[in-house]
C-alpha cells in the first residue's frame, strides 16, 4: 500500500469543451484508470465511468485525469482509525506519472519460497540493497500494533481499578447484609448451629450474590457492547468492533466475580462468627 | 442536633463506613482520572503549541502540520504575503526533510530534520551552543546523548541513499552548533534543526516550505488573524490553536468517548454504593426515626439528616479520591505516553480545576440525592408501624 497525500480536483462526468487549466496536461488517448474507496465515492459522490483529475501535494506534479474504473471497500484496519483518511488506488506507473520523484518505491512485499530461512533472507536483502530494512511478518504486526498493545495496557489498568471498585462494592454489601441479620445469626448459633456453617451459609449466600451479578452484568455487557460497536461503526464507518464480549471474557469475569465473591463472602462471615452469640444481639 | 447524631451513627459504624469511603473514593478517582482524561491530551497540546508564542499554523491546502510530505511552492513569495496581513508579529518557515547519519560504510536510521529560519523559529529551545548557520546542525538531546555530540563535532549528513551503488548519495559534513530541546519531539527522538537554505540545498527543494508558524500581535485575536490570512493567501490552510485543538480533538475522539463512558460507570457505582449504604442505614433506623417523628421531630429535619450523612460519605470519599486519582493519573500516563509519536511534552491527564470541581460536585450530589429516597421513604412511613417494628 504506498500512503499518499493526493489533491483531488474532481470534475465529473467528460471533460469540458472549454480549454482546461493550463497545469492540466492533456489527456492522453488511453485514460489511465483509478479505484476509489467506497467512503470517498459516497461523499463526493462518485460513480464507476466518471473522470477526476488528479494531481500529488507532494511536490509540483502535474494534474492528470483518471476515469473511475471502480470503487473498492478497504478492510477493517484499526490503524487507520485515528486519521481516517480515504484511499485511492492507481496502478503503479500511474501513480508514479503523479510524483515528482521516479523510481521510487515505499516497500516491497515479498514472498519466499517454502524452506527458505526469513531471517538469512531479510539479512540478505539488507545487504544488497543499500539502506533498506527487511522485518518479517511477525516483527512488522509486532511495529505497527505499539498503538495497540498501549491501549491494551490501559484498558488493563483501568480494569484493575474497576475490579477493585466491584470489590469494595461486594464487600460492603455483604457485610451490611450480614449486619442486618447479626441478631438472627446470635440465634442461630445459640440454638447449636456451628460457627461452621453460618460461614458457609454466609459464603455461599456471596456465592449465589456474585453468581446472579456476574450473570447479569454479562448481559450488560453484551448489551453495552452492542451499542458501542453501533455508535463507533457509525462514527468510524467501519465494520471494525471496538467491544467484544468472547466466552472466554465472560469466564474470566465470572470467575473473577466468583472469586470476589467468595472473599467479600468470607470477610463478612468471620465478622459474625468471630463475635461471641450472646454479643450478636447488641446493637 | 438531629443531623449530629445521624452524623455521628457513621462513626458507629466505623468498618462499614470505611470500606464505603473506599468505595466512594475510588469511584471519584476514576471519574476525576477520567475527567482529566477527557480534555488532556487536547488542552495540553493546546498550551504546547503557544508556548514558543506562534499560535498560528500556515500549510499547504488542507493539510494538517508535517501530515504528509506535501510543502507550500513558492514558500518565500507566500511568506512574505503572510507577513504583510495585518496583526502578523512574525513569520517562521519551515521544511522538513529526512537526513541519515553517516558513519563509514553504515548509515543511521532516517532522522526528521526541521530547516528553519534561526532567527524565527518555534520548535525548539537551544539548551547549549548557539543556533546553527550555514553548514551547521543543530541536534536534538537524546541525539548528542546517544551519538556523543556536542558544540563543536562534526557529523556527515546524506540527504538520500544509492541503493544500487550500496553508498549514501549527497553526503555533506556539518558543524554542530548546539544542542536543542525539541517541544514536539516524542521521548528520545533524534532530530535536527539546520538553515533553510541549507535543507533546501540538500534536498532540492529550492523555495519550498512545509509550514509556517506565525504569530500574532499583542491584543489580536488569533482567529481573527487566520481569517485575515486565509483571504490573502487563500491557496493554503491555515489553523489556529483552537482549530489544531479541534483537529486533534477529532483524532483522539476514542479517549474522549472512553472517558465519558468510564465516568458515567464511576457516577453509576458511586450512587449505587451510596444509595445502598444509607438505604441500609435508615432501614436499620427505622425505629430511631419513627421515635423521634413521635415526639415530634418534623419530618424534614429527619430527611436532611439522612442527605447531610450522604452528602457527607461523598464528600469525604471524594477528597480521598483527589489523591488517589492524581496519584492513578501519573501511572496511566506513563502508560499512554508510549504511544508512538506522542511529544514526550504532552500529558493525557489535565488538571483544569473548574472540570474537576464539577465532576466532584456532581458526585457529592449523586450522594446527597442518593440520600434522598431512602430518607423519603422513612419520613413517610405510618408512624404506628414504624414504632410496632422497633419494638418487636
Amino acid at each position: 500500500m504506498i500512503a499518499l497525500a493526493l489533491a483531488l480536483a474532481l470534475m465529473q462526468g467528460p471533460p469540458p469543451a472549454a480549454a482546461p487549466p493550463p497545469a492540466v496536461q492533456p489527456a492522453p488517448t488511453h485514460t489511465p484508470e483509478v479505484l476509489i474507496e467506497r467512503r470517498l465515492a459516497e461523499s463526493v459522490p462518485l460513480q464507476v465511468g466518471d473522470t477526476v483529475r488528479v494531481r500529488s501535494l507532494s511536490g509540483r506534479g502535474p494534474t492528470l485525469p483518471f476515469v473511475v474504473a471502480g470503487v473498492f471497500e478497504r478492510e477493517a484496519d484499526p490503524i487507520r482509525i485515528s486519521r481516517n483518511e480515504m484511499q485511492l488506488r492507481f496502478h503503479l506507473p500511474d501513480l508514479e506519472a503523479l510524483l515528482p520523484q521516479k523510481d521510487r518505491v515505499d516497500r516491497f512485499a515479498v514472498v519466499l519460497r517454502p524452506g527458505a530461512n526469513p531471517d538469512s533472507a531479510a539479512r540478505w536483502i539488507e545487504g544488497v540493497a543499500f539502506g533498506t530494512r527487511a522485518y518479517g511478518s511477525a516483527a512488522l504486526a509486532s511495529q505497527s500494533s505499539a498503538t495497540f498493545r498501549v491501549i491494551s495496557r490501559f484498558h488493563d489498568a483501568i480494569g484493575i481499578v474497576t475490579i477493585l471498585a466491584s470489590a469494595i462494592f461486594l464487600l460492603c454489601v455483604m457485610i451490611i447484609r450480614v449486619d442486618e441479620r447479626r441478631r438472627d445469626m446470635g440465634v442461630l448459633r445459640l440454638i447449636g448451629i456451628s460457627r461452621s456453617t453460618v460461614f458457609r451459609a454466609i459464603v455461599v449466600e456471596a456465592v449465589a450474590i456474585s453468581i446472579v451479578g456476574s450473570a447479569a452484568g454479562a448481559v450488560v455487557g453484551l448489551i453495552a457492547a452492542r451499542v458501542v460497536n453501533a455508535h463507533y461503526a457509525a462514527v468510524y464507518d467501519t465494520t471494525l468492533k471496538f467491544a467484544l464480549v468472547s466466552p472466554r471474557i465472560v469466564m474470566t469475569a465470572a470467575a473473577l466475580g466468583l472469586a470476589l465473591g467468595i472473599g467479600a463472602g468470607a470477610l463478612a462471615a468471620w465478622r459474625v462468627v468471630a463475635v461471641p452469640p450472646q454479643k450478636l444481639g447488641e446493637r | 442536633m438531629i443531623v449530629a447524631a445521624f452524623l455521628r451513627g457513621l462513626f458507629r459504624r466505623r468498618g462499614r463506613t470505611l470500606l464505603a469511603l473506599a468505595g466512594i473514593a475510588v469511584s471519584a478517582a476514576l471519574l476525576l482520572d477520567m475527567t482529566m482524561l477527557a480534555s488532556g491530551l487536547t488542552v495540553s497540546f493546546g498550551e504546547l503549541l503557544g508556548q514558543s508564542g506562534y499560535t498560528l499554523r500556515v500549510t499547504p491546502k488542507g493539510i494538517l502540520p508535517f501530515d504528509s510530505d506535501a510543502a507550500i511552492a513558492n514558500g518565500d513569495a507566500v511568506g512574505r504575503r503572510v507577513a504583510a496581513v495585518p496583526g502578523v508579529r512574525a513569520v517562521a518557515p519551515v521544511l522538513g526533510a529526512q537526513f541519515r547519519l553517516v558513519r563509514g560504510d553504515s548509515v543511521s536510521e532516517p532522522l526528521f530534520t526541521f530547516g528553519v529560519d534561526p532567527r524565527s523559529q518555534f520548535l525548539y529551545r537551544l539548551t547549549s551552543g548557539r543556533e546553527p548557520g550555514p553548514g551547521e546542525v543543530l541536534v536534538s538531546v537524546p541525539m548528542a546523548a546517544d551519538e556523543r555530540l556536542q558544540p563543536g563535532s562534526e557529523v556527515a549528513l546524506a540527504g538520500d541513499l544509492d541503493v544500487s551503488l550500496g553508498r549514501a548519495r549527497a553526503t555533506r559534513r556539518y558543524r554542530v552548533s548546539g544542542v536543542g530541546d525539541f517541544l514536539y519531539n516524542y521521548a528520545g527522538e533524534h532530530s535536527l534543526a539546520m538553515t533553510l537554505a541549507d535543507v533546501r540545498a540538500a534536498t532540492a527543494r529550492a523555495s519550498d516550505v512545509s509550514v509556517f508558524g506565525v504569530s500574532a500581535e499583542e491584543g489580536v485575536d488569533d482567529e481573527v488573524v487566520a481569517r485575515r490570512i486565509a483571504a490573502a493567501v487563500p491557496e493554503v490552510s491555515t489553523y489556529s490553536t483552537r482549530e489544531l485543538m479541534a483537529e486533534m480533538d477529532k483524532r483522539l475522539l476514542y479517549f474522549r468517548q472512553l472517558a465519558t463512558i468510564l465516568g458515567s460507570v464511576a457516577m453509576v457505582v458511586t450512587a449505587l454504593l451510596v444509595a445502598t449504604i444509607i438505604t441500609i442505614g435508615v432501614r436499620e433506623r427505622f425505629g430511631e426515626i419513627a421515635t423521634l417523628r413521635a415526639i415530634g421531630i418534623p419530618g424534614r429535619r429527619v430527611l436532611l439528616a439522612v442527605v447531610t450523612e450522604g452528602l457527607a460519605l461523598t464528600a469525604i470519599g471524594c477528597l480521598a479520591g483527589l489523591p488517589m486519582g492524581l496519584w492513578m493519573a501519573g501511572r496511566l500516563d506513563r502508560i499512554l505516553l508510549a504511544f508512538p509519536g506522542i511529544p514526550a511534552r504532552m500529558t493525557f491527564f489535565a488538571w483544569e480545576p473548574r472540570r474537576v470541581a464539577l465532576a466532584m460536585g456532581i458526585v457529592i450530589a449523586i450522594g446527597a440525592v442518593a440520600g434522598c429516597i431512602p430518607g423519603w421513604g422513612a419520613v413517610r412511613a405510618p408512624l404506628g408501624q414504624a414504632l410496632r417494628e422497633e419494638a418487636e
